[in-house]
């Protein structure tokens, strides 16, 4: 339905996109994603025929949107980022005026204008003045104007700017209805809208694609660095409990984090869920699991990374399940002997001191006053300290205070 | 063409919905007023010849057309282009030049409409008993009109070049200050009888066009058309500038 080709944009000296190329099936949702500045509304633009390419081509349904810019426009409902609207008019006399350039007959106009204020939910200030609706009213007449010819394709640039929360979860269910019936290219730098409306993502960045698939892809191809965080009191033998966790199947690499308090914190990088098999090894193994969580990296944090241009976290790398080293077979197989003979009881009393470990700091308590801070991030050691009293700048190390 | 009338049909609506256009119209009908009862009176009641003063004949009217349609178009372009409805526009199923068409024949008829402010005076003065010569009045209409377009297609060029209406309003002026004055250019370069710049500079003349037709009542198709050539002059240019705006 799109098809663009080396697209390319300059004003002046400045490169607004450069060697853009994608195609969007007719009926497909596509969110461009990128910080401002990155080329999304300049492709929009040059899409719905506003502005010309310096090179480089695009199609609208079939359409070169130079040559046949008038057919490409009767086919797409843009609605560009500033929602244009003479402000002077009541609404219904703004979609009259779309309709009549669209050329619709009086008739269609009747019966159309109505249902695209209901749809746009804004039917009951049809008879207002434009200048006076607040923003968000204001984008619900811009869509139900790009809506109103009922257009191929609808290219909406950042269609849910200036809402409030509610309006923004009402746009989404929009946006998602829309997606149904048309070809949607949508531009966004909230994330949440784009992951929640679209299901392919085109990521924009200095005027290049940066990614381009759908979200599970771009996590995937880009991100890898999935990884289960478990905090447990594992008893002293730590060093035992990391070969434990090495064992599981799909597990490469256990990095020790250090304890909280009379909690291990474990990192286990892996690729698919492991909860499960962590969670009853910890069974077996009478851990008392504080948190068993597995995190995958964010679209968030993935566009974070492409829009500031970092490179992939280390911990992306994978490695392969296969590099488990072969002498923990028989650990293996002890514990799966265990999960299926002994199973577990569902519930059991969590008595932290059971297991506690004797204190064996990792840092000693120096004697001179420790450099003070007041840490406020709350995931960060918070709990297993004594909050009534400052934490030790020592690390995360530290014993706690009441321990010693 | 439909996309043109479209597009009038809302810029007509959209100039009378605005105050701009009201404050002009009244300024403009008490000052023509005030000016006509002052030439009545100066003539010594000599209705033709103010009727005459008043479409063309003298210079309160060249002010009034010099100074009115930039007023009117400066916002059409540049005020839209601020605001981001010129994105609307341009990227609606019509031409570049419908658009230009359809702003061109609102600001006209709004023209229109205070210039035929004169038929009041006439009917004014055949109830009084003094009745006027109506072909004049209804020739004078139509040039003041035709003129009119002229002008308003100078300003609609000017509009399409700048973002600010006020800079827009004081460029068209000085652009249609300057076409009146095209033939003041011969004496000024003190050009010898019959060269060719000179013939042209003669042709070019927009008062002595108007004057020697619409004033006194005949409507010659020459003159008619030597503004309706240069307002489609005017509105290519406009149109021509509103595409080059699509690559700044």
């Amino acid at each position: 339905m799109i098809t663009v080709r080396d697209l390319t944009r300059r004003f002046g000296p400045h490169t607004a996109i450069e060697g853009l190329s994608f195609h969007l099936e007719p009926g497909e949702v596509v969110g461009f994603l990128g910080p401002n500045g990155a080329g999304k509304s300049t492709t929009m633009r040059i899409l719905s025929g506003y502005l010309p390419a310096t090179s480089g081509s695009a199609e609208v349904a079939g359409f070169d949107v130079l040559r046949s810019s008038l057919e490409v426009r009767k086919r797409i409902g843009y609605l560009p980022e500033s929602v244009p609207l003479y402000a002077e008019h009541r609404v219904e006399e703004m979609l009259d005026f779309q309709g009549r350039l669209h050329g619709l007959s009086r008739s269609e106009r009747r019966t159309r204008i109505p249902r695209v204020l209901e749809r746009a939910g804004i039917a009951d200030r049809s008879r207002a003045i434009i200048g006076g609706l607040s923003r968000g009213q204001r984008q619900r007449v811009g869509i139900a104007v790009a809506l109103l010819p009922d257009p191929q394709v609808l290219i909406l640039d950042e269609p849910t700017s200036g809402l409030d929360p509610l309006q923004r979860l009402e746009m989404r269910k929009l946006l998602v209805e829309l997606g149904r019936e048309h070809t949607v290219l949508l531009s966004s730098h909230i994330l949440p809208e784009i992951e929640a409306v679209c299901p392919r993502v085109i990521i924009l960045s200095k005027g290049r694609i940066a990614a381009d698939g759908t979200k599970d892809d771009l996590v995937r191809s880009l991100g890898g660095g999935a990884r289960l965080r478990l905090e447990a009191v594992v008893g002293p033998d730590v060093a035992a409990a990391v070969r434990l966790l090495k064992a599981l199947p799909g597990v490469g690499d256990v990095r020790e984090r250090g304890r909280l308090g009379i909690h291990h914190v474990f990192e286990i990088p892996c690729a698919q869920d492991l909860r499960e098999d962590v969670g009853a090894l910890a069974n077996a193994k009478r851990w008392a699991i504080r948190e068993l969580s597995w995190q995958r990296p964010s679209l968030e944090q993935l566009f974070a990374r492409i829009a500031l241009d970092l490179p992939g976290e280390p911990e992306s790398a994978e490695p392969a399940p296969s590099a488990a080293p072969a002498a923990s077979a028989s650990v293996q197989l002890e514990v799966s002997a265990q999960l299926a003979t002994k199973p577990p009881p569902q519930v059991r009393p969590l008595s932290p001191f059971e297991s506690a470990p004797a204190p064996a700091p990792t840092s000693t308590p120096t004697s001179t006053p420790a450099k003070i801070v007041y840490n406020l991030n709350p995931f960060d050691m918070g709990a297993s300290r004594d909050l009534s009293k400052p934490k030790p700048i020592d690390g995360p190390g530290a014993p706690p205070k009441e321990g010693t | 063409m439909s996309g043109a009338w479209t597009i009038y049909r809302r810029e007509l609506s959209g100039l009378f919905l605005s105050p701009l256009a009201w404050v002009l119209l009244c300024n403009a009908l008490a000052f023509n007023g005030f000016f006509f009862v002052l030439s009545v009176q100066g003539l010594g009641g000599d209705v033709l010849q103010s009727m005459s003063f008043l479409l063309g004949g003298s210079y309160t009217f060249w002010m009034l057309v010099v100074l009115l349609p930039p007023l009117l178009t400066m916002r059409m372009f540049s005020e839209e282009a601020r605001t981001g409805v010129l994105e609307f526009l341009l990227t609606a199923p019509v031409t570049d030049f419908a658009v230009v068409l359809g702003k061109l024949l609102a600001a006209t008829t709004l023209m229109a409409v205070l210039w035929s402010s004169a038929f009041v005076y006439g009917l004014a003065l055949a109830a009084l008993g003094a009745p006027p010569d109506w072909a004049p009045l209804v020739s004078g209409v139509c040039g003041a009109t035709l003129v009119s377009a002229l002008f308003c297609a100078v300003g609609l060029a000017v509009s399409a070049m700048s973002n600010t209406p006020l800079l827009a309003a004081f460029f068209a002026t000085i652009a249609n200050a300057a076409i009146l004055s095209l033939p003041f250019l011969d004496a000024l370069l003190a050009l010898p009888p019959g060269s060719p710049l000179r013939v042209a500079l003669g042709h070019a003349n927009v008062i002595t066009q108007f004057q020697a037709s619409f004033v006194v009542g005949a409507l010659d198709t020459k003159h008619v058309l030597f503004f309706l050539v240069w307002t489609g002059f005017f509105s290519f240019v406009a149109t021509r500038v509103l595409e080059a705006r699509r690559w700044w």
